[in-house]
């Protein structure tokens, strides 16, 4: 592991590379994206491969660049800012499972591979009930993000993770265009060529729920920082209505819940690259995405309050940052089900009060 | 006597890991056990003979400079100390004198007032309260009315305080007195150190929502004190008595009360038999959300502190945050307790089984040390940097 020092700088870095391609201040870029036929520019997904981005969390070895999840984070929070619509995480989730050739192919851009391994709504990580016979996969994959835009697929089955090309005959894709503009595919595959691949999907799925609540995190800053901006100059009843103490203290309130998301995550991303125990690790992962799934649906909710009329228009930047976090809060699990994931891994576990001081007496 | 083990000349030469061994080692060895997580605030003929040891091992002001006989540790060691006095269950003392007053008179005292004021502190010789809330003058401390006027050689002081905790207890009490009525509020403030015996001093306590009379009114009528007991500055109280604040923020957001009372809400849920109820434990696992959240914010600020950085406005936070989390914690205990929490005393005598004590006690959390309103008032001036 690398010092402190060095970890901080490339943190910097990682910031000051995101800035040119997160913008916080236009989403031009974005409005102009929602409900496109791929929802993303592929362009801009190009660039971050060419930036490392796609490959930040592999090794050197495996062409990547061999950093943890502060730095993982640090670039979903900065994406986050910007709304950027390129499916970064689910690509890099997809990515870390794929063969050599494959994922050489993937870090240049040349192939585009998506997650598709959840088959119930609300858990995201149950066991897959798909199979694979004779090399050949059936079963149904749900909620598959900026499904449209992928050559390639990773599928995740009883026996493992498995390649399908997006063009193989058996594989059928229905769309739902979801609240931001992007949209989710429903993969049902019949006995479709499938390539065994040497990584599993499970074994990323905490990396990615963690930078989505990250990407929470610097969406719900940054429609903070706004809304906090609008109250400074919008003036009614002859005052600026910052200067009223009810949305004063409503804006302390939502800013303490992304001071906690952001304690939370960087929490979690210290516990992941420190390699903590396993139950810790997940355990820290559900805390932060259920609070920076709770957070962002709060800021956003008032963000809009605060705005009045103009928050409840569609011209209105406000609405990006709600609808995103409609559509992030409950991926890869949300609050409700990342609630119940940690009250397994720690409230029965945890030293039983008595005990502890029936032991210290 | 043999030297004690637990007085070293430098505790920079331990590590922190060390350090912390030292400090729950003196806390096994001499802490007295029936005093351990004390349901109240203890009075000082209770809490005497803790004072007196910590004292007589040089344990007394930990982050008071070794030259004036404090443990000269740390910003890191200091809350190592800190940590693991709550972590043991050890009360809360009369400390407003090592906490308070000291660092005040080692930063802005004469080397007279030194001399006079720090030793006794150390030998128990004097027990300090705080004189700074006054009827008018709660969240708006800044409207201190309790005036002191020059009298030759003499302040002659009239007015009262209240909120004075365990000023029933104390020698001295040191206080917010206004020197300049013409000066805006902040600048006509003097700090001053008046002898609790002295002639029209009136002390009454009161009794507070747990039916304890842990804090006073304080009356002064025509109470004359020598030239000498202002300290520092004349006019400049305000801005001394508030650079001194910032450790007391973070102590105030620790995580231990709330961290305590989760554990004893974990016990009554058992006790009630609704532990394995799943709404129960989707209500209970949002607060144990929260505290773990709560104690990575706490983390986050201790780092300030032992990067021996300032604290910045931000850490009001920490304190609203603890004082609201350990409100929601009581009040579901209150909640789950039903009819069987509702007894003035514990249920069954069990200390730990305390719903309707806990709820109530939790009430100040958010009044003490600046209440709930006003924290939210300055993080949005000075941390959301909102108008007016």
């Amino acid at each position: 592991m690398t010092s402190t020092e060095e970890r901080l700088e490339s943190v910097r870095m990682i910031r000051a590379s995101a800035a040119g391609i997160a913008d916080r201040a236009d989403l031009g870029r974005i409005r102009k994206l929602r409900f496109s036929e791929a929802g993303f520019d592929r362009q801009v997904l190009q660039q971050m491969c060419a930036l490392g981005w796609l490959g930040l969390r592999l090794s050197e070895d495996e062409g990547g660049s061999g950093l943890g999840m502060i730095e993982m984070c640090a670039l979903a929070e900065a994406l986050g800012a910007g709304l950027v619509p390129e499916p970064l995480i689910a690509t890099a989730l997809a990515t870390r499972v794929l063969a050599a050739p494959e994922r050489e192919a993937a870090l240049e851009g040349r192939l585009l591979a998506l997650p598709a391994w959840q088959e119930q709504a609300g858990d995201p990580y149950a066991p897959p009930s798909a199979s694979v016979r004779q090399g050949r996969i059936s079963g149904r994959k749900l909620f598959v993000p900026s499904a449209r835009g992928a050559d390639a697929f990773v599928v995740t089955a009883r026996e493992g993770s498995f390649l399908v090309r997006a063009d193989a005959p058996g594989v059928a894709l229905e769309v739902v265009t979801l609240q931001d503009g992007s949209h989710a595919g429903t993969l049902v595959l019949d006995g479709v060529p499938a390539e065994a691949l040497p990584g599993r999907i499970e074994a990323g799925l905490d990396d990615a729920c963690l930078a989505t609540a990250a990407y929470l995190l610097g969406l719900t800053d940054a429609v903070l920082e706004r809304t906090v901006a609008y109250l400074a100059v919008r003036k009614q009843f002859g005052a600026v209505i910052g200067t009223f103490q009810a949305l004063q203290h409503r804006s302390v309130d939502l800013k303490l819940q992304a001071v906690l998301a952001r304690v939370s995550v960087e929490e979690a991303a210290r516990l992941c690259d420190a390699n903590e125990g396993a139950g810790d690790r997940r355990a820290a992962v559900s805390r932060a995405k259920a609070r920076a799934s709770d957070a962002a649906l709060l800021v956003t909710r008032h963000a809009v309050q605060l705005h009045g009329g103009i928050g409840f228009t569609d011209e209105c930047d406000i609405g990006l940052y709600l609808r995103k976090a409609m559509v992030l809060a409950p991926a890869f699990g949300g609050a409700a089900f990342h609630r119940s994931r940690y009250a397994d891994l720690a409230l029965d576990h945890a030293a039983d009060p008595s005990a502890a001081r029936a032991q210290t007496t | 006597m043999t030297p004690s083990p637990y007085r070293l000349d430098d505790f920079d030469t331990l590590d922190d890991q060390a350090f912390r061994a030292l400090v729950r080692a003196f806390l096994r060895a001499h802490y007295p056990a029936d005093l351990r997580n004390p349901p109240k605030r203890l009075h000082w003929d209770e809490i005497r003979c803790w004072y007196m040891i910590l004292s007589a091992h040089g344990w007394l002001a930990p982050g008071w400079p070794r030259a004036h006989g404090g443990m000269g540790l740390s910003a890191a060691k200091q809350l190592i100390y800190m940590e693991e006095f709550e972590q043991f269950g050890a009360a809360r003392m009369p400390d407003h004198g090592i906490m308070l007053l000291g660092p005040l008179l080692i930063r802005y005292g004469s080397a007279a007032q030194q001399r006079a004021f720090l030793p006794r502190i150390l030998s128990g010789e004097h027990i300090w309260c705080q004189g700074y809330s006054e009827p008018n003058a709660g969240s708006d401390l800044a409207n201190v009315q309790t005036r002191a006027v020059l009298d030759g050689e003499e302040w002659v002081i009239n007015g009262q305080k209240i909120w004075t905790t365990l000023a029933q207890d104390a020698e001295w009490i040191f206080m917010l007195v206004r020197t300049d009525p013409a000066a805006r509020k902040q600048e006509g403030i003097s700090f001053m150190l008046v002898p609790m015996n002295s002639p029209g001093v009136t002390v009454r306590p009161i009794v507070n929502l747990e039916m304890q009379d842990e804090f006073c009114e304080v009356f002064f009528d025509d109470v004359r004190v020598p030239r000498e007991n202002l300290v520092g500055e004349i006019n400049r109280g305000w801005s001394m008595a508030k650079a001194l604040l910032g450790f007391e923020r973070i102590f105030l957001g620790s995580p231990r009360q709330s961290a305590n009372a989760l554990d004893r809400l974990k016990l009554l849920a058992r006790h009630v038999g609704c532990w394995g109820d799943p709404v129960f434990r989707d209500r209970y696992a949002r607060l144990a959300l929260d505290l773990a959240d709560h104690k990575a914010l706490y983390e986050h600020f201790a780092d300030i502190l032992r990067r021996a950085e300032p604290l910045g406005p931000e850490v009001s936070f920490l304190k609203l945050h603890q004082g609201e989390l350990y409100q929601r914690i009581t009040e579901l205990m209150l909640e789950i307790g039903g009819e069987a929490a509702i007894g003035l005393e514990p249920i069954g005598g069990n200390r730990d089984l305390n719903p309707a004590g806990q709820f109530l006690a939790s009430r100040a959390a958010t009044i003490y040390g600046g209440a709930s309103e006003v924290q939210r008032n300055i993080l949005a001036k000075n941390v959301l940097g909102l108008p007016g």
